[in-house]
């Protein structure tokens, strides 16, 4: 009886580390987090699952936040599904997408469409601007964070267009 | 053919919502009492749901915060219910004291002359029989301590009532997060990010709206019991003025209703304080308008409070919290007082903003049905 009291009290102590936790601490945007942080952060995620050919998000359709791939394939597509769409990145386990509506309310830019039973983890601006009201410092750790793979993506890009520029003046 | 299908589709739904329409009709009387409580709570949670979220950031344990604030509360209110009622207590004792002393027949007697000659000095009254007064009053006391058993009854149902809606707040303060993942798991993939943007959306509204109210029912009650001290120092002799002030703080979440019966208190205390006192039987403010028992300079003092909150205070913290036209908060008001009374009206702006983000969510599911 006195051993399932104190078990009770201290259930947190000496807990094994959930799986959730093991696949958002390798995100660049949970980095630097520490145990404790993390299971917080966790107890926020929606866990989902797609079957293949299901739309995750459309283009242009409102967003709310990010998702990280727990286990199988997604398709991030511009364009129409049918005819013209044009496939700009193929994800799977560990990788992550939608990221930018997590800082504007602002529609999606590309569609993101399951090629595979997928579970999706995701992770929405709402919660994340409870996070910041209620421990401001891991809120604004993980601001910091989605800052810097935005900063990466946005160098990755120009890169991209200076490296296209310089074959459109080579062809030219 | 695709068109009969649709058609037999909205038969079918049409009769689906009577249905169900009907059977909520039938078993509304039982489950009301039980519904009312878990609106309660769930208001309750709204509001003490940041302080548990941020203590257990702090001490990484949600069942010591929810312990914590939960004891705190129900600490607050015991010592408040306690000094109220003592305080009410002293000021009945006083007042049977002073309905003991000879002469008071005389006294109150008096007052009633006194008040139907500056009534018919004013108004022009049909004729105010003065003389039965007292009787008058020893059959309203009968009265009150026959209702007192009914009273006594209505009591252990609040009491029973209390408990269960604080029951009923425990459970849902530590397992919101929970509770709200599983309602969001049965939303379909299609309208899943639409789902949760609706749910956060009133969420927000309300929270908003009760933490605005809540901050406005502060400052009211601030502010009247600044006015009442001032009466006070113009020798009104009104007691009990920290809980006429919080009273008068929780009556204006009522709307429209609220501030009129936030007064109430006030008024019986100037009355009871400064029965038999000639000075407050005859005051007047700036020695013209005649106030007996300062009965208007009260009212003046709580419309003034009440000017400042509707016109400035509420403005800025509640802000368009809620974005409701006033016509609609009247209409909703109205609605929710002939359905289940007073607690109808302290819902309704509430209950109208949730149905505003659910209508306006439907409106942009028509307008972009091709997007899900």
């Amino acid at each position: 009886m006195k051993n399932a009291y104190w078990k009770n009290i201290f259930t947190n102590w000496g807990k094994k580390e959930s799986e959730n936790v093991t696949i958002i601490k390798k995100i660049p945007i949970f980095a630097n987090l520490n145990h404790k942080e993390l299971e917080e952060v966790s107890k926020l995620l929606h866990d989902r699952t797609y079957k293949p050919d299901e739309y995750i998000f459309k283009r242009h359709a409102p967003g709310e936040g990010m998702f990280i791939i727990h286990s199988g394939i997604v398709n991030i597509i511009v364009g129409e599904a049918s005819g013209n769409s044009q496939l700009l990145a193929e994800l799977s386990n560990g990788d992550f997408f939608g990221e930018m509506a997590l800082m504007e309310d602002e529609v999606r830019s590309a569609a993101a469409l399951a090629k595979d039973h997928s579970r999706l983890l995701g992770f929405f601006r709402p919660d994340l601007e409870a996070l910041i009201e209620i421990n401001p410092s891991l809120g604004s750790k993980i601001l910091q964070n989605l800052s810097k793979v935005v900063c990466t993506r946005l160098r990755k890009t120009n890169d991209l267009l200076m490296e296209n520029q310089l074959v459109k003046k080579k062809k030219a | 053919m695709n068109d009969d299908k649709n058609y037999i589709q909205l038969i079918y739904r049409l009769i689906v919502i009577v249905i169900s329409f009907g059977f909520l009709t039938i078993i509304w009387p039982y489950i009301s009492s039980v519904i009312t409580m878990l609106i309660f709570a769930f208001l309750f949670t709204t509001i003490l749901l940041p302080l548990v979220d941020k203590l257990e950031s702090k001490i990484n344990s949600r069942g010591i915060s929810i312990v914590i604030v939960t004891i705190s509360l129900i600490t607050t209110f015991v010592v408040f219910l306690k000094s109220f009622a003592s305080g009410m207590l002293s000021q009945a004792r006083d007042f049977s004291k002073q309905i003991g002393t000879k002469g008071y027949d005389d006294n109150l007697n008096s007052l009633a002359t006194k008040l139907e000659s500056y009534l018919n000095k004013y108004i022009n009254f049909p004729e105010i029989d003065s003389s039965n007064f007292v009787s008058r009053i020893n059959i309203m006391v009968g009265e009150i301590i026959q209702n007192l058993m009914s009273l006594a009854g209505a009591i252990g149902g609040f009491v029973f009532t209390t408990i269960m809606v604080l029951i009923f707040t425990i459970i849902l303060l530590s397992n919101y997060h929970g509770f709200k993942k599983s309602i969001v798991q049965f939303i379909p993939n299609k309208y899943f990010e639409m789902g949760l943007r609706v749910i956060f959306n009133i969420e927000r509204q309300v929270s908003k709206y009760l933490q605005g109210q809540l901050l406005a029912a502060s400052s009211v009650a601030l502010m009247s019991f600044i006015g009442l001290s001032i009466l006070n120092f113009m020798g009104a002799n009104l007691t009990l003025v920290v809980f006429i002030a919080i009273i008068a703080g929780l009556a204006n979440l009522i709307p429209l209703v609220g501030p009129f019966a936030g007064m109430l208190p006030a008024i019986l205390v100037a009355i009871m304080n400064n029965i038999g006192s000639d000075i407050a039987i005859n005051h007047q403010i700036i020695n013209t308008i005649p106030s007996p028992f300062y009965i208007l300079d009260i009212i003046i003092m709580f419309l003034i409070v009440q000017q400042i909150d509707n016109n400035i205070v509420t403005p800025i913290l509640v802000g368009e919290s809620v974005g409701i036209h006033p016509l609609i908060v009247m209409i909703s008001l109205l609605i929710g007082g002939t359905l289940i009374g007073p607690i109808g009206m302290l819902l309704a702006v509430p209950a109208a903003g949730i149905l505003k983000v659910i209508g306006v969510e439907i409106m942009f599911l028509r307008r972009n049905a091709h997007l899900l």
